[in-house]
C-alpha cells in the first residue's frame, strides 16, 4: 500500500491534530515504552455500519465518515473479523485518506474466523493496510486463554501495542472480572450506556483500580436508544445545556458515558457524516459532574 | 445473565438497511437489461404450467436459481455475511432439484386444475412474485434499480418458485421443492424486519421504510404458500 500523504492531506491532518489538541483527552493508563498515551473520548465502532463489501458508492460514503472522524481528531477505531468486510473497508478508507497520527487501530481475534491469533492478526493487518495494531482484543472471550497468551507474546515482541478482551450486552461479566483480576490486560471492552449500567457495580471500579482502559460499546444500545428518543420527539431537559453542555441527544447519551471516570472512550457507529459530527462534538467540554450524571440517568428513566 | 437469552435477531444481521438496499440496487445496475429476459422466462413458465406443459415449466426456473446462487449470494451477499455462501449452495441445490423433478417427472402434476384452490393460490403467488414485488421498491420511494426481479434477486425468485411449485407439484416433490424457497422467504422477511427496527440513519430511514411493507408482504406470501401446500397435500390424500 502507498502510505505517502499528499500536501492536501497533510494540511488536513495538521488541522485534525489541532482539533485533537482542543478536545479533552481521557488519560489512557496503559502505557508503552514509558510514554503515556491519550485517547480522545469518542472513538468509532464499525459493527454493521462498515460492512459494505465492494460497493464503490458505499466505500466512498464510509470514507467520508472516517474523514470527518479524523478531522475532529478522532482516535480509536474498533473492528473485528466478525464484522464481515469492515476490516477491508477500513483498509480502503486509510488508503484514500492516509493514516493519521491520531489513529488508534483496535482489532480483535475471534475463533470462528479460523486460524491462530497470530495468523488472524497478520491477515487483519493486510486488510487494514496498517503496519501494526495499537490494540488487539479477544472477541467475546472466545478461547481467551489461548488467544490472550498469544497476544501477550506479540505485545512483548512489539508486533501489537496493547491487548484486551471484549464482551457486550452484559454477557459473562463474572468471567470478565476474573480475567481483569488475574491477567495483565490493557483494555476491556464492554457494554455501558445510560440504560445499561451493570458495569458500574464491579467492572468499572476494578478497571480504575487496576489501570485498565475501558472501551464502552453499544453507547446507543445498538441505535435503539437514540432512535426511540428522536422518534418520540422527546426533548432534552432544560438543565442539560447549562449543566453538561448538551444540545443534542447524542451529546446527552455520549457525555453520560465518557464522563464516568473509569471510561476511556465510547465507540458509537454511524453511516452518516452528520451523525459523526454530532458524535464527535459530544467529546468536548463541559462534561457532566457526578451529580449531573445521576440526574441524567434519572431523567432517562422517567421517560 | 443467560448468554443465549441475551441474543436478539439483530445480532445475526451484520449490515444496515442502506447496505442491503445498495446490494439489491447493485444487482439491478449490473445486470440490467437481463431483467426483461428473466421476467419473460417467468411469465412463460406460468403460462406453460397452466397449459399443462409442466415438465418444461419445472425446468425453466432452474438456471435462474443457479444464476441467483452465484451472482447474488456467492459473489455479493457473502461479502457481507459469511452465511451467504451457504445460502448460495442451497440455491444451487434447488436448481438441481428442479432439474431432477423435470427429468424424472417425480411428483409432477401433469394437468393442474386451474379451479383448484392450491393452484389459484399458486397462480396468485407467482403473479405477486413476477409483477407486484418488483414494483414495491419504486412505489415506496426507491429507485427502479432497487426493483427486485425474478431471476435476478433472491426474494422474487423464491416467491415465484413457491407459486409455481403449488401449481406444478404434489406430494413429497411439492414439500421438497418448497422448503428452500420458503426458508429463504422467512429469512428475508426476518432480515427486513430487523433492518426496519434498527434503521436509524437518515438515508437508512428511506431504506428501512421500504422494509416494513416488504416484511409484511413476505410473511403474508409465506402464510398463503403454507396454506396452499397443506391444502394440496390433503387434496392428494383424499384423491387416493
Amino acid at each position: 500500500m502507498n502510505h505517502r500523504i499528499t500536501r492536501r492531506q497533510s494540511l488536513k491532518l495538521i488541522g485534525a491534530t489541532l482539533a485533537a489538541m482542543m478536545l479533552p483527552s481521557v488519560p489512557l493508563l496503559a502505557s508503552t515504552g514509558g510514554l503515556r498515551q491519550k485517547l480522545p473520548p469518542i472513538g468509532m465502532g464499525t459493527w454493521r455500519t462498515f460492512n459494505v463489501g465492494s460497493d464503490p458508492t458505499l466505500l466512498d460514503a464510509r470514507t467520508e465518515v472516517v474523514k470527518t472522524f479524523f478531522e475532529h481528531g478522532g482516535g480509536l477505531i474498533d473492528s473485528s473479523p466478525m464484522y464481515g468486510s469492515a476490516p477491508d473497508v477500513m483498509g480502503y478508507t486509510l488508503q484514500q485518506l492516509g493514516t493519521p497520527e491520531s489513529l488508534f487501530s483496535a482489532e480483535k481475534v475471534w475463533s470462528p474466523a479460523g486460524g491462530s491469533a497470530r495468523e488472524q492478526v497478520a491477515e487483519l493487518k493486510d486488510r487494514w493496510n496498517v503496519e501494526h495494531f495499537d490494540l488487539v482484543q479477544v472477541h467475546n472471550l472466545t478461547d481467551w486463554r489461548e488467544h490472550l497468551a498469544a497476544l501477550q507474546e506479540m505485545k512483548a515482541k512489539g508486533t501489537i501495542r496493547h491487548v484486551g478482551i471484549t464482551t457486550s450486552h452484559g454477557r459473562r461479566h463474572s468471567e470478565v472480572e476474573q480475567i481483569m483480576t488475574s491477567e495483565d490486560i490493557d483494555f476491556v471492552q464492554l457494554t455501558y450506556n445510560i440504560t445499561n449500567r451493570e458495569a458500574e457495580d464491579r467492572l468499572l471500579p476494578l478497571a480504575a483500580e487496576r489501570g485498565i482502559g475501558v472501551i464502552a460499546n453499544r453507547p446507543y444500545d445498538g441505535g435503539r436508544l437514540i432512535k426511540n428518543l428522536k422518534r418520540r420527539g422527546e426533548s432534552l431537559p432544560e438543565w442539560a445545556q447549562a449543566e453538561c453542555g448538551c444540545s443534542t441527544w447524542a451529546d446527552f447519551l455520549l457525555k453520560f458515558i465518557v464522563s464516568h471516570p473509569a471510561i476511556t472512550c465510547a465507540i458509537p457507529a454511524t453511516t452518516q457524516v452528520e451523525h459523526m459530527h454530532e458524535n464527535m462534538r459530544a467529546g468536548s467540554d463541559p462534561m457532566p459532574s457526578a451529580d449531573a450524571r445521576q440526574r441524567m440517568a434519572a431523567y432517562i428513566e422517567s421517560l | 445473565m443467560n448468554d443465549w437469552a441475551s441474543y436478539q435477531l439483530q445480532d445475526f444481521i451484520p449490515f444496515t438497511a442502506d447496505i442491503y438496499v445498495r446490494l439489491l440496487e447493485r444487482m439491478g445496475e449490473t445486470f440490467w437489461p437481463l431483467h426483461l429476459l428473466t421476467l419473460a422466462l417467468g411469465a412463460a413458465t406460468l403460462v406453460l404450467a397452466l397449459s399443462h406443459r409442466t415438465r418444461l415449466a419445472c425446468l425453466l426456473p432452474a438456471p435462474l436459481w443457479a444464476f441467483v446462487a452465484i451472482a447474488f449470494f456467492i459473489q455479493r451477499y457473502a461479502e457481507l455475511n459469511w452465511a451467504g455462501g451457504y445460502v448460495g449452495y442451497a440455491f444451487i441445490s434447488q436448481a438441481v432439484l428442479l432439474v431432477l423433478i423435470a427429468l424424472t417427472e417425480f411428483g409432477l402434476n401433469k394437468a393442474p386444475r386451474r379451479s383448484s384452490p392450491p393452484v389459484i393460490i399458486g397462480t396468485a403467488i407467482t403473479l405477486f412474485g413476477l409483477i407486484i414485488l418488483p414494483l414495491m421498491a419504486p412505489l415506496t420511494g426507491g429507485s427502479w434499480y432497487q426493483a427486485e426481479v425474478f431471476g435476478i434477486h433472491a426474494d422474487p425468485t423464491a416467491i415465484t418458485t413457491l407459486g409455481l411449485a403449488l401449481i406444478l407439484l404434489r406430494g413429497l416433490a411439492l414439500w421438497a421443492a418448497a422448503i428452500i424457497p420458503a426458508l429463504w422467504v422467512l429469512i428475508s422477511a426476518l432480515t427486513l424486519q430487523v433492518l426496519h427496527a434498527t434503521g436509524a440513519a437518515a438515508s437508512g430511514a428511506v431504506a428501512s421504510g421500504a422494509a416494513v411493507p416488504g416484511a409484511v408482504a413476505l410473511f403474508t406470501v409465506l402464510a398463503f404458500a403454507l396454506l396452499g401446500v397443506v391444502w394440496k397435500s390433503f387434496e392428494s390424500q383424499s384423491a387416493r
